[in-house]
């Protein structure tokens, strides 16, 4: 049988990861727009051309604002086996990793402040190699800490010092 | 162990350790020829008092065990002779100042005279404080260390987690017969990492040594075997052969000229700086090849006087479980690495090199980048540059499996090498669907994915030499279409610097940029493209990249931990992909670079069964033609 590809893990982010990752894009991208806008409008002439420009550019932030979660959020996904946990993101670039359990040293949970405003947490797994560090985004807070405690349950049963 | 103060008067039990210290006693500065090769002699035969040594040498340490020692008592004097160093430094510092101030020679003469013995008495009273504050010893359990004038330390590590005993003696130690003892446990744990005995008398180091990593009764046995590597001095013919040589007296000059500067000497340094000018400016035609060959032969001089400083009595022997390198003409080295921190090896061939028929052997290895980050050296270099041939084959025996990139030196896949194509016989090569039908019944580690059974890559034209399998043409393609892109771009800047430079010269001139750039990026994208392979060994993971600086590397496929794999939006469409396999050891993670996307993933499942498999989607074979 000939491989054809990698097929794409099981399970999505929580569905609350789409407005949390909108609030962040705005967080960025409000800013960004308001100060070419306020640039246009105090600094210049006003010339109606560049304020098409300005325009169009401000109004591309927002949109990317309100497009890029929803992308996002059909990209990433995650699977935890038996034997390894397994995640896909990238919308340009594709990134696939596999960490096996056996391998697997520390897992970790992580809530920002705004991400706690969504009831949301990322569950980080990190093997012994520096690149192989694995991260499994925007999951509802208390599947975070039963996979996190499922995780460490399973590699403190596996034997080795994991490098 | 008073008697260690004259180590060559007492009989006592120091000389019990003869066997292991032999190189280390017969090394010193003004060694000659024939006392190297006596002492060459001395490790190819088992040493008469060898295996009787062993033990013994371990009972030094191990009677002694729960005392709590010093650190060599001569340390003070190797401290007063490198303190001469900085006092010279401070005289010269002091003689200008001084002399600007119209100081008299006498007085000039006492302010040195005085400035020098404060600073060597007070470097020499420093070293005596930390050596009454310094104790360690050795317990059956653990290797203990008290230090720290201001502020005190404890530093405990557990015997059985020792990875690494490196000894190390510059010149001035050597006079003294002094070394320092590092004594690593190989992980990234930041400062408890290691213990640094620094320094301990040279037999108290390799008894310690030697009863640290416990090889007392099975050291007698692994020297015959004979050493995995050993200097030859015509390898010496490899040192220049790095940019160093071009550019290092150069950089040299400029760094003595600023020093000089600084030193109070400009006058005479610029007078020199415009005489030569003076010189070039005159004779152009006589003066500039003239010093560029003094150039180049300074650089060759300084690259050979280098590399003997660095590789003479280079000696890399296989110790049972663990590799013990031995090398350096002032400073002896001696780096032990335990075998299980053994991940893997890398090949590695910087271009002139390579064109020169060179490699170089790097170990990958669990915690070793982080210990020796003082050091300006690789501590990761197993092997000096040395023939290509003896590398791989040095490669494998370090790997303990053949791999399968051994075979003819390849034509270093020059401009114009056949890519390989669809069809070829390999079973990694060639885009996804030309070994469809053929391919891969068993999925094992040992189904037809082993290289072992090909008939030498010769199918692969010089870009897949045996047995490495050679990346799909879309890998050409695309490095074609980068450097087609930089020319673009360095046409585009030419035109703006023709268009907006102030000078008339720059018009006819500027032009040469964009050809150098896209010639330099064909280049680049047929040897990179061509150096593209990977391979999967019985053991080893296999994969080779790079144009400049060309590294395969064969990683044990018990050591990967992990994989990532990346399709960038281009490579989508090109069909490839990156396949990346972490690691604890080296630089964590290995890539091999635009394979196709079938073959890749085919790759990362069998190198470590069981682990991406699950993951991969697969066609069943009557489905394509």
């Amino acid at each position: 049988m000939s491989v054809t590809g990698l097929r794409p893990p099981r399970n999505r982010a929580d569905r609350r990861a789409v407005p949390w990752w909108t609030v962040q894009w705005l967080i960025l991208m409000v800013p960004v727009a308001g100060a070419a806008v306020a640039a246009y409008w105090f600094l210049t002439e006003r010339p109606v051309w560049l304020g098409g420009v300005v325009a169009v550019f401000a109004l591309g932030c927002l949109t990317l604002a309100v497009v890029a979660p929803r992308a996002a959020y059909r990209v990433e996904r995650w699977e935890v086996t038996d034997q390894a946990v397994y995640t896909r993101k990238g919308l340009l670039t594709h990134t696939w990793q596999v960490a096996p359990m056996s391998r697997i040293q520390r897992v970790d949970t992580a809530r920002g402040p705004v991400q706690r405003l969504f009831g949301l947490a990322d569950v980080t797994v990190t093997t012994a190699s520096s690149a192989g560090a694995v991260k499994i985004e925007a999951l509802d807070h208390e599947v975070a800490a039963e996979l996190a405690e499922r995780l460490t349950a399973r590699t403190q049963a596996t034997p080795g010092d994991a490098t | 162990m008073n008697g260690h103060r004259e180590p060559h008067e007492s009989p006592g039990p120091i000389t019990s350790t003869a066997g292991g210290a032999a190189w280390e006693t017969s090394v010193r500065p003004h060694l000659s020829g024939a006392a190297r090769a006596a002492d060459g002699q001395s490790h190819d035969r088992p040493h008469p008092s060898g295996p009787a040594a062993g033990p013994a040498a371990g009972t030094v340490v191990e009677e002694e065990a729960a005392r709590w020692r010093r650190l060599s008592g001569r340390s003070p004097w190797a401290s007063g002779v490198k303190s001469l160093v900085v006092a010279a430094g401070a005289g010269a510092g002091l003689v200008r100042f001084l002399m600007g101030r119209d100081w008299t020679a006498g007085g000039i003469v006492a302010a040195c005279a005085g400035a020098a013995v404060l600073i060597v008495a007070a470097l020499v009273a420093y070293d005596l404080l930390r050596l009454r504050a310094t104790r360690w010893r050795l317990t059956p359990d653990r290797l203990e260390l008290r230090s720290g004038l201001t502020t005190r330390q404890h530093r405990s590590i557990p015997r059985d987690r020792v990875r690494s005993v490196d000894l190390r003696a510059d010149p001035v130690h050597r006079m003294f017969g002094l070394t320092v003892v590092k004594v690593g446990t190989g992980e990234h744990a930041g400062d408890g990492d290691e213990v640094a005995l620094d320094p301990l008398d040279r037999h108290e180091a390799e008894a310690l040594r030697r009863t640290l990593l416990r090889q007392e009764e099975r050291a007698a046995a692994a020297r015959e075997e004979g050493p995995v590597a050993e200097l030859r001095w015509s390898w010496v013919r490899y040192a220049p052969l790095s940019v160093w040589t071009f550019t290092g007296a150069a950089v040299v000059l400029g760094a003595l000229y600023k020093g000089l500067e600084t030193v109070g000497l400009k006058r005479f340094t610029t007078r020199i700086a415009a005489g030569l000018w003076e010189w070039v400016v005159a004779q152009p035609l006589l003066a500039v090849p003239l010093l560029l060959a003094l150039n180049l032969l300074v650089g060759v001089l300084g690259a050979g006087l280098l590399f003997a400083e660095s590789w003479a009595r280079y000696r890399l022997e296989r110790e049972p479980g663990r590799l013990r390198l031995r090398r350096g003409l002032l400073t002896a080295r001696s780096l032990t690495l335990e075998e299980r921190r053994l991940r893997g090896v890398e090949i590695n061939e910087p271009l002139l090199l390579r064109l020169g028929g060179g490699a170089r052997i790097r170990s990958i290895a669990t915690g070793l980048g982080k210990s020796s980050g003082d050091e300006t050296e690789d501590a990761a270099a197993l092997t000096p540059p040395m023939p290509r041939a003896l590398a791989l084959q040095v490669a494998a025996t370090i790997a303990g499996t053949p791999l399968p990139v051994t075979g003819p030196a390849p034509s270093d896949s020059q401009a114009g090498a056949p890519l390989p194509v669809t069809g070829t016989t390999l079973p990694f090569a060639g885009p996804v669907p030309s070994h469809g039908p053929d391919g891969l019944p068993g999925g094992g580690a040992e189904g037809p994915a082993s290289p072992d059974g090909l008939p030498g890559g010769g199918a692969g034209g010089p870009a897949a030499p045996a047995g490495l399998a050679g990346h799909p043409g879309a890998a050409l393609r695309r490095r074609v279409v980068r450097a087609g892109v930089a020319a673009v771009v360095a046409v585009a800047a030419a035109a703006v610097a023709e268009l907006t430079a102030p000078w008339a010269w720059v018009g006819g001139w500027v032009w040469t940029a964009p050809v150098a750039v896209l010639v330099l990026g064909l280049w680049h994208a047929v040897v990179s493209a061509g150096n593209l392979g990977h391979a999967l060994g019985s053991r080893h993971l296999i994969a080779r990249r790079g144009a400049v600086v060309r590294r395969t590397v064969a990683l044990d496929r018990a050591g990967i931990a992990g994989w990532t794999v990346t399709e960038s939006f281009f490579q989508r469409r090109a069909g490839l992909l990156t396949v990346s396999a972490t690691t604890a050891a080296g630089r964590g993670h290995y890539e091999v670079v635009d394979v196709g996307r079938a073959d890749g993933l085919e790759l990362a499942a069998q190198a470590v069964p069981g682990l991406l498999d699950p993951f991969l989607t697969r066609e069943a074979p009557s489905t394509r033609p």
